[in-house]
């Protein structure tokens, strides 16, 4: 079956055509979420080339280990974002990252052009997300962003601020309430309920 | 409810966020084992999680990398790229490296503080925002002329950056300060010219050279307004390693 005619199937059925075998089910899977786990990985690791490589990891690791993803614990977009984030923050953390930023080939255009995929909800949800950041305070948002996009524990996070541990557990504390406060409505019933 | 269910419920945001400290994390599961009221937290916090990617400029994949998926894919012959990069970290440098990542991280977020909060001036408007979250590094300039100044320039990785100053003195309306790119070989390359507000703070977008990889130093000079084709003042600033 050609990846085209399963553009409209869900993502349990694309990842139960994967544990058969199916290519396709895994280029539908990668032509829907492909472009967020590069963006996500970009903005982790700061390098394309390294990004790439937490992209091929990310949907190889989808394809060998399909069966690894537990809905319980939530959709399978946030299980892939789950992959490519581990993925990145292990490379950030084990190499050096800076040597390689010095190393990399100019960004190319593909790489700064804005896919062409997206439907007008995701464009809303983005405009929505972003705008639920955007309205928590500095402090609040770099506790999200330094644990999110930095891997860091809160212990790391008040060692790089200079702040007190427990501020920073309130601040994350605070902003992930002001998110869910914000972005709650959106996201429709909450799956998951394993810890 | 509980003292001891607040103190999970607490717990529960850096949980999702993988932030949680490794000793906390198992006391934390066994008790959303039993607590509904913080399993329905919890499965609100995933979902903020799992969008939160989506609130990022988004930026297409390089064109190739679906041919490599497919080829390793039907291959079987998968090698994880993320394995080999461990490999090549051998032990001795990743303290170091681990180390200097935490530092930049902070150093990022303090930059955007800092954007954020210089004052007097205008808040920092969309463009700003936006740059500061783009992929890059950060070069940190310490005050060497002026020990209470610092300052910070982040470079993106698809090119322009900007530099956020703290602690520097003001200046008379003939002089400004100029941020220069010293290469080895050729002529320095201006960077920005600014002038700090009555905090000492200063926010100015910088042209980045292309490479920075000829570039032997990074220095803030005063210079007489609007600023001169090559550094004529003592560094007030000078930029730390960055290789």
């Amino acid at each position: 079956m050609r990846a085209e005619a399963l553009v409209d199937a869900g993502d349990h059925e694309l990842l139960q055509r994967m544990r058969q075998g199916d290519e396709s089910a895994l280029e539908a899977l990668y032509a829907r979420y492909g472009g967020l786990v590069y963006t996500l990985a970009l903005r982790i690791v700061g390098d394309p080339e390294l990004a790439r490589e937490v992209l091929q990891d990310t949907f190889l690791r989808c394809w060998d280990a399909g069966d690894a993803y537990d809905p319980a614990r939530g959709r399978v977009p946030w299980w892939l974002m789950g992959i490519a984030r581990n993925r990145a923050i292990d490379l950030l953390r084990s190499r050096p990252h800076q040597a390689r930023l010095r190393e990399r080939e100019p960004l190319g255009r593909e790489a700064v052009e804005r896919p062409g995929h997206g439907t007008p909800d995701d464009a809303v949800l983005r405009r929505a997300v972003a705008d639920a950041l955007r309205d928590l305070s500095v402090p609040q948002r770099e506790a999200v962003e330094l644990a999110y996009y930095g891997g860091l524990t809160q212990a790391e996070i008040a060692k790089a601020l200079g702040t007190p541990l427990g501020t920073v557990k309130s601040r994350t504390r605070e902003a992930m309430e002001r998110l869910r406060r914000a972005l709650g409505p959106r996201l429709g019933p909450m799956e998951g309920t394993s810890p | 409810m509980t003292a001891e269910h607040d103190r999970f419920v607490e717990q529960l945001a850096a949980y999702v966020l993988e932030s949680l400290a490794a000793e906390d994390r198992a006391g934390l599961e066994a008790h959303v084992a039993g607590c509904a009221a913080c399993v329905a937290l919890l499965a609100e916090y995933r979902a903020v999680v799992g969008t939160l990617p989506i609130g990022l400029d988004p930026v297409a994949p390089p064109a190739r990398a679906w041919e490599t998926i497919r080829a390793r894919a039907r291959s079987g012959r998968r090698q994880s790229a993320a394995s080999r990069a461990a490999r090549w970290a051998s032990a001795a440098r990743w303290p170091a490296v681990a180390a200097l990542v935490l530092v930049l991280a902070g150093w990022n977020v303090t930059l955007q503080r800092e954007l954020a909060r210089r004052a007097p001036g205008p808040a920092p408007g969309p463009e700003v925002e936006a740059l500061s979250r783009r992929p890059g590094r950060i070069v940190i300039l310490k005050g060497t002329g002026q020990p209470a100044a610092s300052a910070r320039i982040f470079v993106a990785v698809d090119g322009g950056g900007h530099l956020a100053v703290s602690g520097l003195d003001t200046v008379p309306a003939e002089r400004v300060y100029q941020l220069w790119f010293v290469r080895a070989a050729g002529a320095p390359v201006s960077g920005a010219t600014f002038r700090p507000d009555g905090s000492g703070r200063a926010w100015v977008k910088v042209a980045v050279p292309t490479t920075l990889d000829d570039v032997d130093t990074i220095v803030v000079t005063e210079e007489t307004a609007p600023g001169t084709t090559s550094p004529t003042g003592t560094p007030l600033l000078t930029a730390l390693p960055w290789r």
